[in-house]
């Protein structure tokens, strides 16, 4: 009975702002008891549904509702009701006394347990959900060029390596590879850029095994030819993979990830002249899709910890196997 | 005068060129060679006072009179195109400074480019 009784007070208060129930409460208001004992008067039906809605949110509201309305159902309380307010949870079978019941609430629902308790479920809850918004935005954003309709970075290919094998878009699948177009008579960027691959590289091989290839794909296909290509990268790293091929093949490369490039067509033998190109690092996941592009803005610590992440989240196969064994 | 897109660094001695004024091989070594010449050439600009030594006339004509030995190293150490190159990029370098100084002295502030752009239309 109890209960019910704070719920209705709880209704009473929860109704409040609506002028018009206000009034028929009001009447109600005046014989509480009697609403309660009889179903079969006109008011009752009201009374009942609102008694009935409010059931839970009055356990949760009882703190509130207890001191308030001790003038409106006072006279159906127990006395044992009127000096514990905050009480809800308590087995009263257990507490027999006033005292034994005062000092179990003596400072209200809060003790050090709860305290404890309530941190480290929030700390729990942040970390996690921190985690989680971390992991989701990066989803976003490896996701964002999946499916139809999407804007697309990257494409089929086929170039020539530093070796002077072929290799074709093909040959990425299976594992994240990270796309760089340069040239190797490049004045400062490239360079700093590529011992900044490297680097990456190592940190990402490092934290995931060697699931990463590193590409650098040559913008200036009339000098930079397999050999070219071969001494230039093996003093950044002796795993990146230097691509080349026709002035056509580079030109749709270029194209295909929206990169732009300014080599003349046709330049003469010892021509000296710089190439204009895009310069982010693209990286492409084990399907080919395009997940990222990271800036020079980016050091080489932050490019690796954006990378290993990206590889952390991916839940497809992976080949660890090294491509030239 | 020297910037035509060839034909005038057949110099001797220095890194090892190509008929077009390009190097053979831009390796590390020739690289830092290249920009030990050019940090050379720049100082001694920056002991003259001279800012720009490649686009007008009298900016050249200043740099050959005040560092002409220095210049003549950094041509014999770097392709030609590298040269130009590093001498344009000294001074967008130099006003890319000063407008920065301007806008945060207006109260401004530069926000660092957080997410790089991609053009992501097909050209």
């Amino acid at each position: 009975m109890p209960p019910s009784c704070n719920c209705l007070g709880g209704a009473l208060k929860t109704l409040r702002p609506s002028p018009a129930l206000r009034r028929e409460l009001d009447a109600l208001r005046i014989t509480p008891r009697r609403t309660l004992a009889s179903s079969h008067r006109p008011n009752t039906a009201i009374t009942s549904r609102l008694v009935a809605k409010s059931d839970l949110s009055c356990l949760l509201r009882t703190r509130n509702v207890g001191q308030q309305d001790q003038g409106l159902v006072g006279s159906l309380r127990k006395p044992l009701l009127l000096s514990r307010p905050f009480s809800n949870s308590t087995p009263r079978s257990a507490l027999k006394t006033i005292e034994q019941v005062r000092a179990r609430n003596k400072g209200g629902p809060f003790n050090l347990t709860a305290a404890i308790l309530f941190i480290c479920t929030a700390g729990g809850l942040w970390a996690y959900l921190t985690y989680e918004k971390e992991r989701m935005a990066r989803k976003r954003i490896a996701d964002q060029t999946k499916g139809v309709g999407k804007p697309k970075v990257g494409g089929p290919f086929d170039l020539v390596d530093h070796n002077g094998d072929r290799f074709t878009s093909d040959d990425l699948l299976g594992k994240y590879s990270l796309v760089y177009f340069g040239f190797s008579h490049c004045p400062d960027i490239c360079p700093d850029e590529l011992d900044k691959m490297a680097l990456m590289y190592d940190k990402v091989t490092e934290k995931c095994g060697p699931v990463l290839l590193p590409i650098m794909i040559t913008c200036d296909p009339a000098r930079d030819n397999p050999a070219v290509l071969k001494e230039y990268l093996q003093e950044f790293h002796p795993e990146i993979i230097g691509l080349t091929g026709e002035y056509e093949n580079i030109k749709d490369v270029c194209k295909v990830y929206r990169v732009y490039f300014s080599t003349p067509p046709s330049v003469k033998p010892g021509q000296d002249y710089l190439v204009d190109h895009s310069i982010y690092f693209y990286l492409m996941d084990p399907e080919g899709d395009f997940v990222e592009a990271i800036g020079r803005n980016f050091t080489a610590d932050q490019a690796a910890k954006v990378i290993s992440d990206h590889i952390k989240d991916w839940e497809g196969p992976l080949k660890k196997k090294d491509r030239w064994a | 005068m020297g910037w035509l897109p060839w034909g005038s660094s057949e110099q001797e001695g220095g890194v090892k060129k190509t008929s077009g004024g390009a190097f053979e091989s831009p390796s590390r070594t020739n690289r830092a060679k290249c920009y030990e010449a050019r940090d050379a050439f720049f100082e001694c600009l920056d002991r003259n006072k001279i800012l720009d030594s490649v686009n007008s006339r009298a900016g050249v004509a200043a740099s050959k009179a005040a560092c002409g030995p220095a210049d003549q190293e950094f041509e014999k150490n770097c392709a030609h195109s590298w040269v130009e190159y590093f001498k344009k990029q000294r001074v967008v370098n130099y006003q890319k400074e000063q407008t920065i100084k301007r806008i945060e002295a207006q109260g401004g502030e530069i926000a660092p480019i957080e997410a790089p752009q991609l053009p992501l239309r097909p050209q």
